[in-house]
């Protein structure tokens, strides 16, 4: 939704209390919360544990390996939460992220480059390829009726076992045991800037084209009410399906691109489950859904739960807390955002009965097909 | 807490100076900085019908809202047999004995009507399980003595949108609602299912209990009411007994002005065909056509109105046409364009714009802006779209634009659609589809919930749109609304085009006929449907 300057409501005051009611940010602190009382119950000191947290991820030296773990998971958090715009569900980020990974993997094997162009082209056909893959549930829903959201995540499975194939078979590395490729040559290295690693560059001009194309085009814009109405967007004569398409494909394209870069940094060598077993895909998810799809939201919340996770080693080391307590913290976010999510919903759907919408529509979050079809209550974006 | 049964002693006709069964007193709720009700005054007596009216976004729905427990007022007192009370959410109020008829049923689809009337108000059997029997016996009990035919062993989803409205009313009178609450129920009925409607109501009331009813049919609050309370930009500016008054005073405490109450028709001067469709069939690939080889022009300067009893085709015809349904065969043509094959988006494109029945629905995204939903449209070209980008403050001005020419009551164009008033919502999707200024302007049902002085509105462009030379076709489920309109009126039944009437032809009698599918020529005149 565009939101004018001119709004009323935009005072400071109003600001404030609108973020204190914010269901993100009461999430957060009711995270915390929960998770002192457990570090007290277990006789921890929740101030010491928390800090040790947050230098564990943002320390002096520490933010480093936050960055290297944001990076997939911001960028698999936009992978879902730019078709989730249009109210797309993207589920098959890991399958587009593997794909991505072994294609550049592939190439850096089997093409010889010099410098600035062996990662274009690696980058480039990790990107074209989860892209593609992308598309393809894509096109399954708009000409075959296949649900997306089942067919993405189905698809998957193939795709990983085929990687699995590539890199245990033809790209093996012959000199160890595992399933890994060799180390790639220089050419197919990301290179480090001041500690900052390529990838993230890359990814802050992906998002800044996201954010771009979300706020300020034509193209946006149906997108985003889309997400609110798509059968009013059908009606005003946008091309949903080919909407859908191009959003797949871009999310699937992102997922592949990340794969790609995850994939040439270090150890600069595809190993088999390195972009599957660390979930960059699930907690991307998670980020897209609590930032309910709008691409800054989802960078941050990314960052977020990058951070919960490297900090909770920083934690672990330096006090006798376990790790776990981050997937803790990172879950009762989750549940406490859904709560509230969920209720707010409900209240607008009843003030919404009684003053706008005149199609009959079920109390408990279902639809009920009318004669112009079906009315969701209850989108992820309402 | 408040005594539950009625007195028998209710005369109908109502008198407003005995004590008020429930009172609403100086009731006040905003909205940011939009006043919805203003110090708003309601009193119901017992066995009363009371009609509620006022223009668009007078403050109806919030006051029924505040009555229902949904809203909290800011100020004012709601007293009930004389005691204040508190309605902390709907089930305090219906705890003392209110009862709503949503616009947006609230039933399960799958579950049958006697479940759903019994929903959280059932007999429980032994082992605390649901008395399916009792509950039936419940239901046939309540139709029986209110005349609601319903069967209650049927699915909910299998019923028309007037039995799911009776269904409401049950599930009010089964939880022993003794205030009755309707915000514009007519507004998705055929007239017979409106004449059934009064019917129950009249018994309710003659039962002892008071009936609100929302409405903007003036017709309706004299046919029905005993008492009318009129709302003006959230106040109570008259309370006035049914038989003592007259629709045009009513209109006039409505707007504040005199009212031309029935529009008067003003011929077009139509001349080359624009909109032709021949042979057109949709529906399944096989089994029965919803709209069955219908061929009709509509020429520039010129409305054509399509009457029919809703549900015998007219939406699937205009969807049709504006490429939202495929056709199985017969043919567009807009100008000497063919449409075969178009998509909805190169349909709009070749000069066919809709304004749908459906306003929240399909006509608008109710949690994007008003701004948002105003610029739909016009947003791949200039001057919304400069460049590769969408420019936010013409997208702002656009809506200005519409918002003022159309008199759409609004704060800011930066609120969300969903928080407009039904009636402004309605205004918004008119005044964008005619903002395109498109050749062709198809129109289904455009004055749905709007109130008389927008109606007027809304009539005059729709004759100002045809005398600039476009073409437009009409489908209305209200007789007046075509008589007031239409050059020609094609009337619909079963699917097909049963009566192609010229403006001397369509008489109310002529039109009714075909509606209930009796040939003109061939029906004996006198008794109508
Ligand atoms: N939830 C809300 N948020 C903001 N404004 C609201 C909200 N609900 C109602 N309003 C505003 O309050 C005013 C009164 O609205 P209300 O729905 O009560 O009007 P109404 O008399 O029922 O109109 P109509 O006849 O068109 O249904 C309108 O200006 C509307 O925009
Ligand atoms: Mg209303």
């Amino acid at each position: 939704m565009t939101t004018t300057p001119t709004a009323p409501a935009a005072t400071p005051a109003a600001r404030a209390r609108a973020l204190l009611r914010s269901p993100i940010l009461l999430s957060i602190l009711g995270a915390l919360l929960l998770g002192s009382v457990m570090l007290l119950g277990a006789g921890g000191n929740p101030i010491e544990a928390y800090a040790a947290m947050v230098d564990g991820a943002f320390g002096s030296t520490q933010w480093r390996n936050t960055l290297i773990v944001a990076v997939p998971v911001v960028g698999m958090a936009l992978a879902v939460a730019v078709p989730l715009r249009a109210g797309v569900v993207n589920l098959g980020g890991e399958g587009q992220i593997v794909l991505g990974g072994i294609t550049a993997a592939v190439v850096a094997a089997t093409v010889d480059l010099p410098m600035p162009l062996s990662l274009v082209a690696a980058l480039s056909a990790g990107a074209l390829a989860g892209g593609l893959l992308g598309t393809i549930p894509a096109v399954l829903e708009n000409r075959l009726g296949v649900p997306l959201l089942v067919s993405s995540l189905l698809l998957s499975y193939p795709v990983v076992a085929l990687a699995s194939y590539v890199v245990r078979f033809p790209l093996r590395d012959p000199g160890t045991g595992l399933p890994q490729s060799r180390v790639f040559e220089e050419a197919y290295r990301m290179p480090v800037l001041f500690g900052i690693g390529l990838s993230a560059v890359v990814l802050a001009v992906v998002i800044a084209l996201v954010v771009q194309v979300d706020s300020r085009t034509p193209f946006g814009y149906e997108v985003r009410l889309t997400g609110h109405n798509r059968r009013f967007t059908e009606y005003a004569g946008v091309d949903v399906p080919r909407m859908v398409t191009r959003l797949m494909f871009t999310g699937g394209g992102i997922a592949g691109l990340i794969g790609a870069m995850v994939v040439t940094s270090v150890p600069y060598r595809y190993i088999d489950g390195a972009l599957v077993v660390p979930g960059y895909t699930w907690t991307g998810l998670l980020a897209a859904l609590l930032a309910r799809a709008n691409p800054l939201g989802a960078v941050a919340a990314g960052v977020f739960f990058a951070a919960l996770q490297v900090g909770g080693f920083g934690m672990e080391r330096e006090t006798e807390v376990p790790r776990e307590l981050s997937s803790i913290l990172q879950a009762t976010v989750i549940v406490i955002l859904a709560a509230t999510v969920a209720a707010t919903a409900r209240r607008a759907r009843t003030r919404k009965d009684t003053a706008v919408s005149e199609r009959p529509s079920s109390p408990e979050g279902g639809a009920v097909r009318t004669r112009t079809g079906t009315t969701s209550a209850g989108e992820v974006d309402s | 807490m408040t005594p539950r049964k009625a007195e028998p002693s209710a005369e109908s006709g109502g008198d407003p100076a005995g004590e008020p069964r429930v009172e609403l007193a100086g009731i006040v709720k905003r909205f940011g900085d939009v006043v919805a009700n203003d110090a708003a005054d309601l009193r119901l007596a017992t066995g009363e019908i009371h009609a509620l009216v006022g223009e668009n976004g007078a403050g109806k729905s919030t006051l029924m809202s505040v009555l229902y427990g949904l809203i909290a007022p800011d100020e004012g007192e709601i007293r009930v047999a004389g005691k204040p009370v508190r309605f902390r959410s709907p089930v305090e109020a219906v705890e003392a004995g209110m009862g709503m008829v949503h616009q947006a049923f609230r039933l399960f689809p799958s579950m049958t009507v006697a479940e759903n009337v019994v929903y959280r108000a059932e007999t429980r059997g032994t082992a605390g399980l649901l008395d399916r029997r009792a509950a039936v016996r419940a239901v046939q009990d309540l139709s029986e003595r209110y005349g609601l035919r319903v069967d209650p062993r049927a699915r909910i989803r299998n019923l028309s949108v007037g039995v799911l409205q009776r269904v409401e009313i049950l599930k009010a009178l089964h939880r022993d609602a003794q205030v009755l609450i309707l915000d514009e129920p007519t507004a998705v009925l055929t007239p017979q299912e409106t004449r059934l409607l009064f019917d129950v109501l009249r018994g309710l009331r003659d039962s002892g209990r008071t009936v609100v009813i929302v409405t903007h049919k003036l017709g309706e609050v004299l046919e029905l009411s005993d008492n009318v309370t009129v709302l003006r930009d959230g106040r109570t500016v008259a309370r006035l007994v049914t038989a003592e008054t007259t629709g045009a005073e009513i209109a006039r405490h409505m707007t504040g002005r005199a009212v031309d109450l029935d529009g008067h028709y003003v011929p077009g001067t139509p001349a080359a065909a624009v909109l032709t469709v021949e042979g057109l069939t949709v529906g399944p690939p096989t089994g029965r056509p919803v709209v069955d080889d219908v061929s009709l022009t509509v020429r520039a300067g010129e409305i054509v109105g399509i009457a029919g009893v809703a549900g015998n085709g007219q939406l699937e015809l205009l969807e049709a046409i504006a490429g939202l349904r495929p056709s199985r065969s017969g043919s567009v043509r807009v100008g000497g364009t063919g449409l075969h094959g178009f998509s909805a988006g190169r349909r709009r494109e070749a000069g066919i714009a809709y304004i749908p029945e459906d306003r929240a629905a399909t006509g608008s995204a109710v949690a994007a802006s008003v701004a948002d939903n105003l610029a739909v449209g016009f947003h791949r070209r200039s001057p919304l779209r400069r460049g590769w980008r969408l420019d936010r403050s013409a997208v702002r001005d656009h809506a200005r634009r519409i918002i003022e020419h159309f008199d759409i009551k609004v704060s800011t164009p930066a609120v969300a659609a969903g928080t407009l008033s039904g009636g402004n919502l309605q205004k918004l999707v008119v005044g964008r589809e005619m903002a395109h200024d498109a050749p062709v302007l198809l129109v289904d049902q455009p004055t749905r919930g709007v109130d008389i002085g927008a109606i007027e509105n809304i009539h005059g462009r729709l004759r100002a749109y045809r005398d600039a030379g476009h073409a437009v076709l009409l489908a209305s489920a209200e007789l007046s609304e075509l008589m007031a309109l239409a050059d020609r009126v094609l009337v619909m039944f079963g699917g097909r085009v049963v009566a192609d009437l010229d403006r001397a032809d369509a008489t109310e009698e002529n039109v009714g006929l075909a509606m209930a599918g009796i040939p003109a020529s061939t029906g004996a005149p006198g008794t109508g449907s």
